[in-house]
């Protein structure tokens, strides 16, 4: 056991996680001390609130209320997840081949407009399998329209080396207006009824929404569909991608070394347009994901002047989860699990305004995950120096090869092979 | 106890990793005003030991006396506060800083918050001139030759009144004009009362400047010697524990038909009007090893990078097997027969971040061999690297699954020469290939190349060390300012006429326009 886990804590993975959980921890940490802060302000409040309002936020859905709500709630913030999972996948995937997608908002705004354009535009009232086929027509609009979008900072990017996140920041604008400015052009889609303007209307009306799978009916009163599930199993891919593919290995390589890749034949180029077209598309399905849910209404017309905070919260999930794939899964369920408490805190005499920003505390956090992590590093190294000889005698060595399970004690008996330039190597 | 001997004096050092013992019960006695030469491979250890004196790590056991006084020497701050100043291998400047701003940074004196440099330029000035060290001080460090960007190293010491220098490997980079100039330096420097510690691997250099030299093995203290009185046999035969050969065991070659053509090369330079490489021709014939020789900085980098297609020429052609591949990219050279051993192992040779396993397929991970359906076959990829690494005794902390950044220097080369040679070609670009390797390892090298040469292949080597060009080329080209200015027979010619070549005193050819 005591094997097992000093085998563990060696391990890079492990590294991240703990760092993680820690940056959580601290950003906690923090936005309690501001809660505590705020109620010392607050004539109407008192210390107690403080405490109340940790365990509000720590508490997420489950301190909605009556368990209607916490149903409908949990529900809600499963499915607010599933967009912001995409728009860290793209992130995360961008940013091992090296580069920093701050353009995952217009990606999303373009899948936004390129699946509702095909959705809304289709009646599929009484024909349950045309929906289904509108809508995954409408999805892979949305993610072609994202790809492209993407692929134009990658392409400057790879051909004139103008700095991604300058042509990213541009393109975020550009597509906002796109948006606005295509959508006015399109009178049949805005809900001229419920009083309502600049709205458009949603897949409630053309039958062609997200397939649900009974999952609303699981959570009732929630929005949930099978888009969470998508945007899990498209973590997956992305991840057997980066790690198991040829194709993976190439953007990795570029995105650590690209002069390395090229010296080894590969094309950098290419790889930061390819790159840049895949975070593209995921985000946009993101969008699409979001807006074809039949309960989600799109406000076109001032849709020029905001990005979605969804394409900026793309950055924090992906640093939380160390770009990992997997990782960005359960940082994005656990960011809209905070944000579920943030809203609650207002039982707690919090306005809406203080729980937003409790909730950017924590994830302003997650930008100290590397710091975290090399703390955690050099912990260990100290920790490292203590265990006695004999104790290490009785260990194999650390990367034996379960084939090897014999000689290898042996052999480091024999010859104390000086492979300290582990260690070398770091400081040169 | 203070009137001791010894200025630094490390007793019963003993630093373990894991299960391995990098530094096993190591004493190094440095006496004032010498110049102790700390001997040892790759990876015996020697960067470990400097490493603890310099308060990076924390010796497992073991005390550090200075001037016969206990101290304790947590972390490069205590270092310095002690007068130990350390040359690291790799420089660590500011590269988008001037030459003085690099010096001055970190003791910077200020009044109100402003720099105030006038004073600072005055003082480095002086140490200047009387080192006898010539710097530029309001280069950028970014624009100054690898000597210049050394000599401001020692600057930062000596402008902080260090009075006890390591020099980790300095001349792994130097020029040999550069290194006769780093000797007269390090000359100097004990002259006016300096302490230096001097790390390297180079035997030649000891014998040249050092008094005492202290050689490990393995992370084991082996012994001091009193240099003048030791041969170099002696020496080598302490730092690898068997004799060492000198002399690379060739035949004469067979050369045939070429296998690399160069015609009419031109490539421009970044930096200035002229071509780095001017209207240059050559052929590499099937089993001969040609090489490059020159003095670094006379185009031999950007000949190197044209010919394996990291640049684009801007005039001429590169037959490959008879085939012009001028305008043709890496992996289309390499699939046809150019396996490339780059000059930067860091930026070109390999993905510092991906493991060695990772990075011994770098170039053929498309190959049948390793991938299936665009997915990669980690087990065939292990059971490789682990073959390879083997056979060229590349040594790591986690064996293949160790990151590239986390070996040696000398590791690293070893093992981009593993991937490049195992790679089938039947032309050989080697540049620099056993640049920081020690003897044993450069021995070891040298002899996979002749084999290659034996079977066949084509090899251009470009080196910048002289013993390198002598013992293992058939043929030397001597590049001068972009041109090739002369071939030589290593059999007929000697170092001095190599030299008067290198530095363009003599020449065969005419002087060609730009």
């Amino acid at each position: 056991m005591k094997n097992f886990f000093s085998q563990l804590v060696k391990k890079e993975g492990f590294k991240s996680v703990l760092s993680s959980i820690l940056c959580i921890l601290a950003g906690i940490l923090v936005g309690f001390i501001a809660m505590i802060i705020l109620a010392c302000l607050n004539e109407r409040q008192s210390i107690g609130d403080a405490f109340y309002g940790l365990g509000i936020l720590i508490a997420g859905p489950f301190a909605s209320g009556t368990s209607a709500y916490i149903v409908s709630n949990l529900g809600n913030m499963i499915f607010y997840a599933g967009p912001l999972i995409m728009t860290g996948l793209s992130v995360a995937i961008a940013y091992k081949t090296g580069l920093f997608n701050i353009g995952a908002a217009g990606q999303f705004l373009m899948g936004t407009l390129a699946s509702l354009s095909v959705a809304l535009h289709i009646n599929c009232e009484g024909n349950a399998f045309l929906g289904v086929i509108v809508w995954i027509v409408a999805v892979l609009f949305g993610m072609m329209a994202g790809m492209i979008w993407g692929a134009i900072p990658g392409f400057f990017k790879a051909v004139f080396n103008v700095n991604e996140v300058i042509v990213c920041i541009m393109t975020n604008w550009i597509a906002a207006n796109i948006v606005s400015w295509a959508f006015k052009g399109m009178p049949e889609l805005v809900n001229a009824g419920s009083g309502k303007s600049g709205y458009l209307i949603t897949t409630e009306s053309t039958f062609n929404g997200t397939p649900t799978l009974g999952l609303n009916k699981l959570f009732a009163g929630s929005y949930l569909d099978l888009g969470i599930i998508l945007a899990i199993v498209l973590a997956i891919v992305v991840f057997i991608l980066l790690t198991k593919t040829t194709f993976g290995y190439e953007l990795r390589a570029c995105g650590a070394n690209k002069y390395g890749a090229r010296c080894a034949g590969m094309s950098e180029k290419r790889n930061i347009i390819l790159s840049m077209a895949i975070a593209g598309g995921l985000a946009a399905i993101g969008g699409a994901l979001y807006y074809l849910n039949p309960g989600i209404e799109f406000k076109f017309d001032t849709a020029y002047s905001r990005l979605p905070d969804y394409g900026f919260n793309g950055i924090p999930v992906a640093l939380l989860a160390s770009n990992n794939p997997i990782g960005v899964i359960f940082v994005g369920l656990f960011i809209r699990y905070l944000n579920m408490g943030g809203t609650n805190l207002t039982s707690a005499g919090y306005n809406n305004y203080i729980s937003d920003i409790i909730i950017a505390l924590i994830i302003y956090f997650a930008g100290f995950s590397m710091l975290f992590k090399n703390i955690i590093s050099k912990l260990l190294k100290k920790k490292e120096k203590q265990p006695t000889l004999a104790e290490k005698a009785a260990v194999p060595a650390e990367p034996a090869p379960a084939a090897l399970p014999d000689n290898a004690p042996e052999e480091e008996k024999k010859e104390p092979v000086s492979d300290e330039k582990a260690q070398e190597g770091k400081e040169a | 106890m203070s009137a001791s001997e010894y200025i630094i004096e490390m007793r019963h050092i003993t630093k373990v990793f894991g299960t391995n013992r990098a530094n096993d019960d190591i004493t190094l006695q440095l006496k004032k005003g010498e110049i102790h030469a700390l001997l040892g491979e790759n990876g015996a250890g020697k960067s470990t030991l400097m490493s603890i004196l310099f308060g990076l790590y924390d010796p497992d056991e073991g005390e550090i006396y200075k001037n016969g006084e206990k101290v304790q020497i947590k972390d490069p701050n205590d270092a310095t506060a002690l007068g130990i100043g350390m040359v690291h291998q790799h420089f660590k400047l500011v590269e988008c800083f001037t030459v003085l701003d690099n010096i001055i940074l970190g003791k910077e004196d200020t009044k109100l918050g402003f720099l105030q440099k006038r004073a600072a330029r005055k003082k480095v000035m002086e140490l200047s001139e009387r080192y006898g060290l010539s710097i530029d001080p309001d280069a950028l460090i970014e624009d100054c030759t690898v000597g210049m960007q050394q000599r401001t190293e020692i600057l930062k010491m000596l402008y902080r009144n260090n009075e006890i220098l390591i020099f980790d490997e300095p001349t792994a980079v130097l020029t040999p004009q550069e290194i006769d100039e780093l000797m007269q330096i390090m000359k100097n420097l004990v002259a006016e009362g300096k302490s230096i510690l001097f790390i390297t691997h180079k035997l030649n250099e000891i014998k040249a400047v050092a008094d005492r030299c202290s050689v490990i093995r393995k992370g084991r203290y082996i012994g001091t010697v009193d240099v003048k009185t030791t041969s170099k046999e002696e020496l080598s035969e302490m730092m690898v524990g068997h004799s060492v050969k000198f002399v690379v065991d060739k035949d004469d070659a067979k050369a045939k038909e070429p296998l690399l053509s160069i015609r009419d090369l031109v490539v421009k330079s970044k930096t200035s009007r002229k071509n780095a490489v001017n209207h240059v021709s050559f052929d590499v014939r099937a089993g001969e090893i040609t090489c490059i020789a020159g003095i670094d900085g006379n185009g031999q980098t950007e000949l190197g990078y044209a010919i394996s297609g990291l640049e684009k020429p801007d005039g001429g052609t590169i037959l490959l097997d008879g085939n012009d591949v001028t305008h043709k990219n890496v992996r289309f050279r390499a699939e046809n027969g150019l396996s490339n051993i780059p000059e930067d192992r860091h930026k070109h040779g390999l993905v510092l971040d991906f493991t060695l396993q990772e990075n011994m397929v770098l170039k053929r991970y498309l190959e049948p061999q390793f991938q299936k359906h665009g997915f990669i076959r980690f087990d065939e990829v292990r059971k490789y690297a682990e073959k390879l690494t083997e056979e060229f005794d590349v040594r790591s902390s986690a064996g293949v699954d160790s990151t590239a950044r986390s070996m040696s220097g000398g590791n690293q080369q070893k093992a981009v020469v593993a991937r490049e040679l195992d790679h089938q070609h039947n032309v050989l670009l080697a540049i620099q290939p056993t640049r920081g390797l020690d003897v044993g390892a450069i021995e070891f090298i040298h002899s996979r190349i002749v084999k290659k040469r034996d079977e066949g292949a084509a090899v251009l080597l470009i080196s910048l060390e002289l013993d390198e060009v002598m013992a293992l080329s058939d043929r030397i080209l001597v590049m001068y300012e972009g041109e090739i200015v002369g071939e030589l027979d290593p059999k007929k010619t000697t170092v001095q006429e190599l030299g008067l070549y290198m530095a363009g005193a003599k020449r065969d050819t005419e002087k060609k326009e730009d």
